[in-house]
């Protein structure tokens, strides 16, 4: 009926301390295991904790009251800690770091998750491989901040789940259990926090540090790729995801019920536990340790154990809403506000006048039903049709030069995802705009080597590619950044963008050049002619080979605005043995024969397939200039 | 403008290869429907739409449209002979398949043999009820000056079985062709009229 508490953490403390007070160095008690019981600030707790649950890579932007979380891993052994130049990039490179196989945590303030809210709303499709564990701090009565925010929000909207510890021993043991929770449920995990559990201090007894498991990477675009076509299948496994982690919440031990003496539960999370305690040390409460995906079935059963029912919750109704919703009476927001933080005082001023107040009729909980998920697609006894590179697209070059290195490639939003597709086979990722330049660098520092490159169009860089390029510069990174510059945005049908200069109403601005923008940010940069194959492929040879973080910017322009037919490929049929070169550069105008290639009328005359065919099969005849329509 | 009271609502899916200009023949019934005086209502697929994909553009008209789509359609127009057999599923009994069925651009897939293109369409339509209405729409759009207009090509064959008038057709390829490619447009879309109007009267 009630669940057993987990031999409180600060029961253990006690007796460690009883047992080995007062060492002569005065830096306090050390338990069993020999270790230091620190004395932490919330932040410093969980950059501790994310080192004893064995995650290698640390990542934020700083924000009060956020900022201590990775300066303190940044002192600690064992892990390597980065400032990133925003907390979407930090985000990003955490995804790279854990995708190569690394436990990684990445931390920022509330509004920094507004920042990171694009590369997180489709990392809960993609989920994780090492663990991820993402740490938003927020701050009821802006000690620090603009506005004010509740991150559990997040946790609902991206249907991940939540751990939120209430002091300091909770902070440094939450992030072993979110990084379980992270790797078993493959999602990313969020640990929330708030100003008084961020700075403020505690005793935190050590534990034994964590082996995390070996992951390795395994190239994957279904899970990976978040095109339409596997993003709807992901959706379902999230949709999935989140009824299983409700299961979870359900028996986890970080959610308590604790027994009282009156007749008087409350429900409460983090830090607003400790003024609960402090203000009716006798009343029943159910401490929620894992506050999103919220347990119903414990919930209605704590209802059942007391006549009234309270929620004590910093800034937003989230818990109570769900009370509601179950059909409970509840003592919520009309009692405890809205805003700001709480203390013990305004909890007991609020619920005083309840204590006593008549209960409420009873009434039995009604769940929800299960949720309806779309039936599966029924496969097609007809072929499919994907969406493919352009024929005449030549940037199909630079995937085609790529595929012969041995790098994982992290493409980004826009044409060149459909490098991804077969027979191209030219990617392995795509989370959202601007994420494929930090996802690298993130996954070559955790594998300290150059083992991947970014993919990214000229749009896309200027969207949010840029910030990427730099932090991966500012961190010393190892990469290679394929910028494929049409000068367009393609994708949506040719709209303009700061390289192109063009305007909405067509008229020309100011150009930006992408080379002189590397070289400003002194990052090593080499433009060439996408049309010039050879180039290309001795370009990335020699980035590859070069130690450091290197651009190159391949320029053609998008071959449906220029819609020209250069010339006419003719094919030798007595020279073609049909070995495949020209049809694994994925062009729609190679079709194979029985015995050898035909090309049809879609043929723009580009020329790469003759560059690629081994036995000189096929001749590229230029059309005379005559300016007909083709 | 009068045969508009009482009709149903009655829906065309038009159905291409992504490039073929399915968008801009949407367009065109789209105001030909509306010139009739009926109530129109259209639902696309834009973004990848011009990367080689399966393209379905919807367009619903009637005295009273609510629902931009419907699983099923009335007539199914297609630009290429694939699409053809994909646009026959949405098709029931009495339905009607416009199909330019010289076109045949094979998918990646294909190509790969990884999978077969389909055969006998006309089998295929005959045991579901449905009347094909097969046009060379490419030969057709070569005449007119470019085999690019297989999509308007199509739709002036189509046009010859889609009950509006002649005059609605013409203010549609006014309005939404643009003028520098409208002549060839226009040559197109008669080729195709009167390519399947022909065949009609052979017929009956």
């Amino acid at each position: 009926m009630l669940s057993n508490r987990i031999l409180s953490c600060s029961d253990e403390l006690l007796q460690d301390s009883k047992r080995t007070n007062d060492r002569p160095d005065g830096k306090g008690a050390v338990n069993r295991a020999g270790m230091d019981t620190l004395f932490l600030m919330g932040n410093e707790a969980i950059g501790y904790g994310a080192v004893r649950a064995g995650a290698g890579f640390a990542c934020a932007y700083p924000g009060t009251p956020s900022t201590e979380i990775l300066e303190t891993a940044a002192t600690l052994e064992g892990i390597r800690a980065e400032w990133c130049v925003n907390e979407k990039v930090a985000l990003e490179t955490a995804v790279g770091a854990c995708r190569a196989g690394v436990r990684s945590i990445v931390s920022m303030k509330h509004v920094g998750l507004n920042v990171a809210a694009d590369p997180l709303l489709t990392l809960t499709e993609t989920g994780v491989n090492a663990g991820l564990v993402i740490v938003s701090a927020d701050d009821p009565s802006m000690a620090s901040s603009q506005n004010e925010q509740d991150s559990r929000n997040y946790a609902r909207f991206a249907k991940i789940p939540m751990l939120e510890p209430s002091d300091s021993q909770e902070a440094y043991d939450f992030v072993a259990e979110a990084f379980a929770l992270s790797e078993e449920f493959d999602t990313p995990v969020l640990l929330r926090s708030s100003t008084k559990l961020s700075h403020g201090r505690g005793q935190v007894l050590q534990r034994e540090r964590v082996e995390p498991p070996q992951v390795e990477y395994v190239k994957d675009i279904t899970k990976h790729l978040m095109v339409p076509q596997w993003a709807r299948l992901r959706t379902r496994f999230m949709l999935e995801r989140l009824v299983r982690l409700r299961e979870r919440a359900e028996e986890s031990p970080l959610n308590v019920i604790e027994p009282g003496t009156v007749d008087f539960g409350i429900i409460t999370s983090g830090v607003a536990y400790q003024y609960v305690k402090e203000a009716f040390p006798d009343v029943w409460v159910l401490k929620l340790g894992m506050s999103w995906p919220h347990p119903w079935r414990k919930i209605a059963e704590f209802s059942g154990q007391v006549s009234r029912l309270a929620v004590v919750e910093e800034l937003d109704p989230i818990i109570e809403e769900t009370v509601r919703m179950l059909g409970l009476p509840v003592i919520g927001k009309a009692a405890i506000p809205a805003d700001g933080e709480l203390d013990q005082d305004m909890v007991c001023e609020a619920l005083a006048p309840y204590l006593d107040a008549p209960a409420p009729e009873r009434r039995q909980p009604v769940f929800p039903p299960a949720q309806r998920l779309r039936p599966p697609a029924q496969a097609e006894d007809l072929p499919v049709r994907l969406p493919v590179l352009c024929p005449g697209c030549r940037h199909r070059s630079v995937f085609t030069a790529l595929k012969r290195q041995k790098l994982a490639a992290h493409g980004d939003i826009g044409c060149y995802m459909l490098g991804a597709d077969p027979p191209l086979d030219a990617l392995d990722s795509s989370l959202c705009m601007g994420a494929s330049i930090g996802m690298m660098a993130g996954f070559n520092e955790a594998l300290g080597r150059k083992a991947s490159a970014a993919v990214i169009g000229d749009s896309t860089f200027f969207h949010s590619g840029i910030t990427g390029l730099i932090s991966a510069a500012y961190n010393e990174a190892e990469g290679l950044v394929l910028i494929l510059d049409n000068r367009t945005t393609a994708m949506t049908g040719h709209q303009g963008n700061p390289g192109s200069g063009v305007r909405p109403d067509m008229t020309e601005g100011p150009s930006i050049d992408i080379q002189a923008l590397c070289d400003g940010v002194n990052v090593r940069c080499t433009t060439i002619d996408a049309k010039d194959y050879g180039a290309i492929v001795e370009a990335i040879k020699t980035e590859v080979a070069t130690p450091g973080l290197g651009v190159i910017v391949a320029e053609a322009p998008c071959a449906l605005l220029v819609r020209e037919k250069s010339g006419t490929v003719l094919v030798d049929d007595e020279r073609c043995n049909l070995c495949g070169l020209c049809l694994a550069i994925g062009c729609p105008s190679i079709v194979p024969e029985e015995d050898t290639v035909r090309i049809t009328d879609s043929c723009t005359g580009c020329g790469l397939c003759v560059e690629v065919c081994k036995r000189g099969a096929l001749t590229l005849e230029p059309t005379p200039v005559t300016g007909g329509v083709r | 403008m009068s045969a508009a009271v009482s009709r149903p609502v009655t829906t065309v899916c038009l159905m291409g290869v992504g490039g073929q200009g399915i968008l801009l023949a949407a367009s065109v019934l789209s105001e030909a429907a509306s010139a009739d005086g009926l109530m129109v209502k259209a639902s696309e697929i834009h973004g990848m739409a011009q990367r080689g994909g399966s393209v379905v553009s919807t367009v619903r008209f009637g005295e009273r449209v609510h629902s931009p789509v419907s699983k099923r359609a009335d007539y199914v127009l297609a630009t290429e002979l694939l699409e053809g057999h994909r646009g026959l599923r949405l098709l029931g009994d009495g339905g009607t398949l416009v199909c330019a069925v010289s076109t045949v651009i094979p998918p990646g897939s294909v190509l790969r043999r990884e999978e077969q293109y389909p055969a006998d369409l006309a089998a295929e339509a005959a045991a579901r009820g449905v009347r094909i209405v097969a046009v060379d729409a490419e030969a057709l759009a070569r005449e007119a000056g470019t085999a690019k207009a297989v999509n308007v090509a199509l739709l002036g064959a189509a046009s010859a079985v889609l009950p509006f008038a002649a005059s609605s057709w013409d203010a549609a390829l006014e309005r939404a062709v643009p003028a520098k490619i409208r002549a060839v447009n226009q040559r197109a879309f008669a080729l195709g009229r009167g390519a399947v109007a022909d065949e009609v009267t052979q017929a009956g």
